[in-house]
């Protein structure tokens, strides 16, 4: 069991869910976060004055998958949201040791 | 009948028993009915006048309560002019009184002087309110009463008396705490008492029985007071009414206090002002309790506005708005009486009967106007159905239901919510969203933000495609208040777009610089983009209260941005071409008397967004400006509009012809608070410059247009040097900057990329007269050309965007250093 965790431009939202959709992961958590990579923001110019707009807004989605998607749900991620520019995100896997369902606390294995 | 011998015997009794502590209002009643039988006694001797004449007993008199040494006020009312005959009758009234010593206060008067109220004189409007006719045809005073016993009249003498209060009691320090107490003016004293009763009279009687001091705690006061006033006038045997140190112990004895005389005054004054704190507590009650006069037939009352004259009211549907705009004013409800009152009544009404005139409909924008209450307002207007009947299109999403999975307020509520969140916006009432405040302050027209709010989803009321159909809904609301040409085309186009900036920011990348650009094309101009950013903003933030999260404020507000600086920046590269959609449509448009050539020498070449800037009426004006201009002619209009005044000039450029118009303007002392400079490939300059006259100069002086307009054509053609004209208006004391208040540092930034053509100069500074004519004079003095400027101001700060080249290119980074730093020098100076 993984945990999948994408950071991905915002406007890149629903073509995500859609392409995990394909590959039969429906479930997800969609945060709206603000940060930097590479890309490291940039500084605007408005009315003549400088402000700093390094933070960027982008989405993040985390999904936890079985062990035997990884690669499916990771594939599916990177192709819906890459647009081959700097500030196209980042997709992180991270091993998950148990899940419970929280209605009936039974333990889960998805 | 009364003798004057018989006068002059009631007289005496009065000063009798004045003297012996008992002239209170029964023996002022018998003094006063006393010169009553006189004054009709030498009316029935005198000699006859042509009409019908009266004499009526005023102020104290006509309240019977003339003391020993009170003025006699008295109005000799005749019906008709007043001739020979009529002043002999005076004569006969008044020379008798003199002869008695008494001191009259005569009017004389016909009744055609009172067809109008002499709002200027509250003292005689109010003494009017105790008029009472003493002798002669009585129903001449009724005509008077009726026209002082109206609500408008009421309203105008109850605003005056409330003056005359607060300056009276300011001369005391406003305190009723006199140890040397005026009788009659003092606060807490004779005059307050009857100002309670009168603000009783005129508002609600029944107020004086529900305050804190009951009609015969008054009445127990005021015997008290008129017998101290009656002691006074007998041992002082004048008009004086301070109960000075000396006179305490006199009065105390008189009035029968008992025990030594320091203790006899000490009582006296223990009752006096024990008397004086029930009175000015009754006043004060009334004042704070009774109906105050907002406006025309409005009045607040404790629980909010309602109309004086619901006849009136009824008659006069137009008037109704005012309700609302008194309650905003007054930063209270309308009264819910009033909304019912309303509610029984909209039916009888169409959409029309409420904005006949100009000057409805002008007070139906200004009435939209953002600022603190204006939802709250709206939703009362919604709940007693005058706004569903305003305007019948509102009233098809009257509890309209749409189901989704976002929305949480029916579609009525979502529209005022969505102008409570601009107004919040306005009032900087939202912490960490004051950037989009400063957005709403710089708006010319945000009544029609707020206008297009309220019709954005009236559509709604069918299921498919909304926006279109509040577009058509709205043309026709449009159609009925006669709005102008560009205020319609603004309307339309928020409405129409009204979700094409949450689509942009949220669902597509914002960082692709074609995604601005299309976002640019479509709103063409800044004041359209800042209009668009703001309704998206309050939109989504009415949808439920969790939609407009900070982070999406950020994305909208990183697109407004980003269409701000590729309009102000970038616009000069994008320059109108022949045969162009725009320029089509302006040639299939244009009036007789212009033809298609003039439109296309003129038009061409200047940058695309000229074509948004302004209608196409005013195009044509431009068109007709530009007719045979030759080098140093000028051809210019200048016109008012609104609050501000436009200036509109054509010349052929030239160096320093900007800072020459601006150094113009300003030596007249005009604030610029906006404009467009622009300049076509055939070196044809259009200059359009939106102003505040501060001095007033074009409205106090007749030829005050022609003069300026002389001067400007002196200046371009260089027969007059501004410079000095300016130097003599900077020097003057009222635009000397003042001592202690502190300039910011103004801002600088040159941008060599953003357009293809030119070095751009982003200017920020505080708003200083000549600060554009200096600016320019700078640039010009360093060989640069000014082709374009875009001017606007933001409270005290200026901010200015001049696209310059020199010799027909950028400027060299060296090049910009020198002239920035020449800037800086001129603006810090």
């Amino acid at each position: 069991m993984k945990l999948i965790k994408a950071i991905v431009r915002p406007n890149k939202v629903d073509d995500v869910k859609e392409a995990l959709g394909r590959v039969s992961l429906p479930g997800m958590t969609v945060t709206e976060v603000r940060g930097h990579g590479k890309q490291k923001g940039h500084t605007a110019i408005y009315r003549g004055k400088e402000y700093d707009v390094s933070l960027l807004p982008k989405m993040q989605i985390e999904v936890v998958v079985p062990d035997n998607v990884v690669d499916d749900a990771v594939a599916a991620i990177i192709q819906a949201a890459r647009t081959g520019e700097i500030g196209d995100g980042r997709v992180f896997v991270i091993p998950v040791e148990q899940s419970y369902r929280i209605r009936t606390g039974e333990r889960s294995d998805l | 009948m009364t003798t004057l011998s018989g006068v002059e015997s009631a007289r005496d009794a009065l000063s009798a028993d004045s003297a012996r502590g008992h002239g209170g209002r029964a023996a002022l009643r018998r003094f006063s009915d006393c010169v009553d039988h006189l004054l009709q006694r030498l009316f029935d001797e005198a000699p006859g006048s042509v009409g019908a004449s009266l004499v009526v007993a005023l102020g104290g008199y006509g309240r019977r309560q003339l003391c020993l040494q009170s003025d006699i006020d008295i109005l000799l009312l005749f019906d008709g002019p007043i001739g020979a005959a009529e002043e002999g009758r005076v004569r006969s009234i008044l020379h008798p009184l003199w002869d008695l010593h008494f001191s009259v206060g005569h009017q004389i008067r016909q009744l055609d002087d009172f067809a109008e109220l002499e709002i200027d004189n509250p003292e005689f409007l109010l003494a009017l309110l105790d008029a009472r006719a003493v002798a002669g045809d009585r129903v001449l005073l009724d005509g008077i009463a009726a026209r002082v016993r109206t609500p408008a009249a009421h309203a105008r003498i109850l605003d005056a008396l409330k003056h005359l209060i607060d300056d009276r009691h300011a001369r005391f320090n406003d305190t009723f705490y006199q140890l040397e107490p005026d009788i009659k003016d003092a606060p807490g004293a004779l005059r307050d008492l009857w100002a309670a009763r009168t603000i009783a009279a005129l508002t609600d009687p029944a107020l004086i029985d529900r305050g804190p001091t009951d009609r015969a705690r008054l009445d127990e006061a005021e015997e008290f007071l008129l017998r101290l006033r009656s002691i006074l006038h007998a041992q002082h045997k004048r008009n004086q009414n301070v109960l000075n140190h000396e006179s305490q112990e006199h009065a105390a004895r008189l009035m029968g206090y008992s025990g030594e005389p320091r203790h006899q005054v000490e009582r006296l004054m223990g009752d006096y002002f024990r008397h004086a704190r029930a009175v000015s507590r009754s006043l004060e009650w009334v004042r704070q309790t009774a109906p105050v006069p907002v406006a025309p037939n409005l009045v607040r009352s404790r629980d909010g506005i309602r109309f004086v004259d619901a006849g009136h009211a009824d008659a006069h549907p137009e008037s109704w708005l005012s309700l609302f705009q008194a309650a905003i004013d007054s930063n209270t409800p309308v009264a819910d009486d009033a909304l019912t009152w309303i509610q029984q009544r909209i039916d009888r009404h169409t959409p029309e009967e409420f904005f006949p005139r100009p000057v409805d409909r002008t007070a139906l924008l200004a009435f939209l106007k953002p600022r603190a209450g204006l939802y709250a307002r709206l939703s009362e207007m919604h709940d007693c159905g005058l706004l569903g009947r305003m305007f019948p299109e509102f009233q098809a999403i009257f509890c309209r239901v749409v189901r989704d999975f976002y929305h949480k307020y029916t579609v009525d509520e979502h529209t005022l919510l969505t102008i409570r969140n601009l107004e919040r916006l306005a009032t900087g009432a939202v912490k960490g969203r004051e950037r989009f405040g400063n957005l709403v302050a710089d708006l010319t027209h945000p009544e029609l933000l707020v206008l297009s709010l309220l019709f954005h989803d009236v559509g709604k009321w069918r299921d498919d495609d909304h926006a279109e159909e509040s577009v058509r809904m709205a043309m026709e609301m449009m159609r009925r208040l006669q709005l102008p040409e560009e205020s319609v085309a603004v309307v339309e186009f928020l409405i129409r777009h009204h979700t094409k900036m949450s689509l942009i920011a949220f669902r597509r990348d914002t960082e692709d610089p074609e995604i601005v650009r299309q976002l640019a094309d479509l709103v063409g101009i800044e004041e359209r983009l800042k209009m668009l950013c703001l309704l998206t903003l309050v939109d989504v933030e009415a949808v439920n209260p969790e939609t407009l999260t900070p982070w999406r404020a950020d994305l909208l507000w990183r697109l407004y941005v980003d269409t701000y600086n590729h309009l102000t920046l970038e616009y000069a590269d994008e320059r109108i071409e022949h045969q162009e959609s725009g320029l089509r449509a302006l040639v299939a448009g244009r009036p007789d008397d212009v033809a298609e050539a003039e439109i296309t020498r003129f038009v061409e070449g200047l940058p695309r967004r000229y074509l948004q800037l302004f209608p196409h009426q005013a195009i044509y004006r431009h068109v007709r400006l530009s007719r045979d201009i030759r080098p140093d002619d000028v051809h210019a209009d200048l016109e008012h509009k609104g609050s501000l005044w436009e200036l509109t000039v054509v010349t052929l450029d030239k160096p320093f012809l900007f800072s020459n118009i601006c150094g113009t303007l300003s030596s007249f002392s005009m604030d610029i608070a906006r404009g467009h400079a622009l300049t076509n490939p055939n070196g044809l300059v259009l200059d359009v410059f939106q102003f505040t006259d501060q001095e007033r100069f074009l409205e106090l002086n007749a030829r005050g247009k022609e003069q300026f307009l002389t001067v400007l054509g002196a200046v371009i053609s260089g027969a007059t040097d501004v410079t000095e004209r300016l130097r003599t208006r900077e020097q003057s004391v009222l635009y000397r900057r003042r001592a202690g208040v502190t300039a910011t540092p103004p801002v600088i930034h040159a941008d060599n990329q953003s357009s293809r053509r030119y070095t751009i100069l982003d200017i920020v500074a505080n708003n200083v007269l000549g600060l554009l004519h200096g600016v320019s004079r700078v640039i010009s003095r360093h060989g640069c050309d000014v082709d374009l400027v875009l001017i606007s101001t933001e409270g005290q700060k200026a901010i200015d965007v001049f696209h310059i080249a020199k010799a027909g290119a950028k400027l060299t980074d060296a090049a910009i250093a020198d002239l920035t730093t020449d800037l800086h020098r001129m603006l810090e100076a």
